[in-house]
């Protein structure tokens, strides 16, 4: 890593590697263990022409009551350069009782750049009984590809407001997955037979769907954290190997 | 009436005022007879159809509620909105964004293509109707394939070039989306005529509704909450057989 600028509570490991694979692993560490009323969290990152990065989230993201009642903000920009890949598979986001939270993630990319991006956003503190208490929740994800803009996936939930588990909108799924692949060499994969090893059972639903351009995005509503946080593992692993 | 006359005058002057001309002119593009093709897609609605999730009129009314003011509320009713006020402006690079937002908006890629596929079958049908230069500009942008040629966008071009009021385009075009599905589960479900007309009637109170709610919002209010009805439609794309394209 040429340049690592860092203020507490978000720290960036020293790069690791694993054997010859030229990929660097770097965790992303929040020391403060939760976003509280107003915060601000900004985290840009810049990939070098061919440069090859894993970056994995050390905890779930927790948000805490919004006692102040001011939203807490995450931004993540993203620059990918010619021919670089990143992964991001991060943690959970958990917005507590009460919180106020805004995330914006922009990833910009050039033709020959792969991202893997995936993210897993919760009702709450589920095993506390906190199923969408929070007041708002908002995630603005945008994908561009040689600044054009080919995904932009707006969630603005307010359950006070509308409720989310009426018909169509999340039912009775609790956690909402989604994996999105963008590169060059998306059209190696079969969507069609990369859809029908999608795991469906009671309280897990997904679909898979191409983008405009190269890029593939996958969707998970599901009851149950592990089972659909397993079945994400094994999606992206797959999706990391055949790109 | 001389004050009548007055007052009519008042009245023309207004936004949401419509000429007779102008309110046939909407009905008529929202007319069963014209071919734009709304009775081949369900947008995703047939996989709930099939899943048997929709067997009531009442459950029918609950999933166009929810199609209703979380999916087209916070998407295409507001880039309509935005691409009025462009075209009254001549403003083309906001069209032109908007027209990328459309397409980058809707993930599930039949939702999408049913999007560009409608867009262009309306252009299509009204271009012969209409001399209108900018209309006629936008028209050459999806021919030389420099867009693709978004409904949303293109009815909120027409809307502000026919003199429509911005009102009037949202009403109707959510009026008619609805009507458009409730005709679909009328014929997939199946639903006898009666259960469809009682269920539009229901939505006519809540389309009004909605209608009012898009006039507070803008561009920062773009959301699709309706994830069941997004993953729906593209788990449409796989569904073994199928009535509808979307």
């Amino acid at each position: 890593m040429p340049h690592v600028f860092q203020q507490p509570p978000l720290k960036a490991s020293r790069e690791l590697y694993e054997g010859k694979d030229p990929t660097v692993t770097v965790y992303l560490m929040e020391s403060s263990g939760g976003m509280v009323a107003g915060d601000r969290n900004d985290i840009t990152l810049k990939l070098a022409p061919e440069s090859k990065v894993r970056l994995i989230q050390q905890s779930a993201l927790k948000i805490y009551p919004s006692h102040t009642g001011e939203t807490c903000f995450q931004r993540i920009d993203v620059d990918i350069d010619e021919d670089a890949r990143l992964e991001w598979m991060p943690e959970v986001i958990i917005p507590f009782a009460d919180a106020k939270f805004q995330v914006d993630t922009t990833l910009r990319l050039k033709e020959s750049s792969t991202v893997l991006w995936g993210e897993i956003i919760a009702p709450g503190r589920e095993k506390r009984g906190e199923i969408y208490d929070y007041e708002s929740f908002r995630s603005n994800f945008k994908v561009y590809v040689e600044e054009e803009l080919i995904a932009f996936d707006s969630l603005h939930f307010s359950p006070n407001e509308a409720d989310l588990r009426r018909v169509g909108v999340l039912e009775d799924a609790m956690y909402i997955g989604s994996v999105w692949l963008i590169s060059p060499n998306v059209d190696q994969v079969d969507v069609r037979a990369f859809q029908e090893t999608l795991r469906v059972e009671e309280g897990l639903q997904a679909g898979i769907t191409r983008l405009e351009g190269n890029a593939i995005h996958c969707r998970w509503l599901g009851r149950e954290q592990w089972s659909l946080q397993e079945e994400m593992k094994r999606v992206y692993a797959a999706l990391a190997e055949l790109v | 009436m001389k004050r009548q006359k007055e007052d009519l005058n008042n009245h023309s002057s207004t936004v949401d005022t419509l000429t007779d001309f102008s309110l046939l002119q909407l009905f008529q593009i929202h007319d069963s007879g014209f071919p734009i093709g709304s009775y081949t897609h369900s947008y995703g609605m047939e996989t709930y159809i099939q899943n048997d999730l929709i067997r009531t009129k009442e459950e029918l009314v609950d999933y166009c509620t929810s199609y209703l003011f979380q999916n087209m509320v916070h998407g295409d009713a507001i880039l309509i909105q935005e691409a009025f006020d462009a075209t009254l402006e001549k403003d083309v690079e906001k069209l032109l964004e908007l027209e990328e937002l459309c397409g980058a908006m809707k993930l599930a890629k039949e939702s999408r293509d049913a999007s560009v596929n409608v867009g262009r079958q309306f252009i299509r049908t009204i271009s012969p109707l209409q001399d209108d230069l900018f209309l006629a500009e936008w028209k050459e942008r999806i021919d030389s394939q420099s867009i693709k040629g978004h409904y949303a966008i293109l009815y909120g071009i027409y809307s502000a070039v026919t003199g429509t009021s911005k009102r009037h385009a949202v009403l109707t075009f959510l009026y008619a989306t609805l009507s458009g599905l409730i005709q679909n589960a009328v014929r997939s479900v199946p639903f006898g005529q009666n259960t469809g007309v009682q269920a539009m009637h229901k939505l006519i109170g809540p389309i009004t509704e909605a209608t009012e709610f898009v006039s507070t919002l803008t561009l920062e209010d773009i959301s699709n909450n309706a994830l069941g009805i997004e993953l729906a439609s593209m788990q449409h794309e796989y569904l073994f057989s199928r009535l509808f394209i979307s």
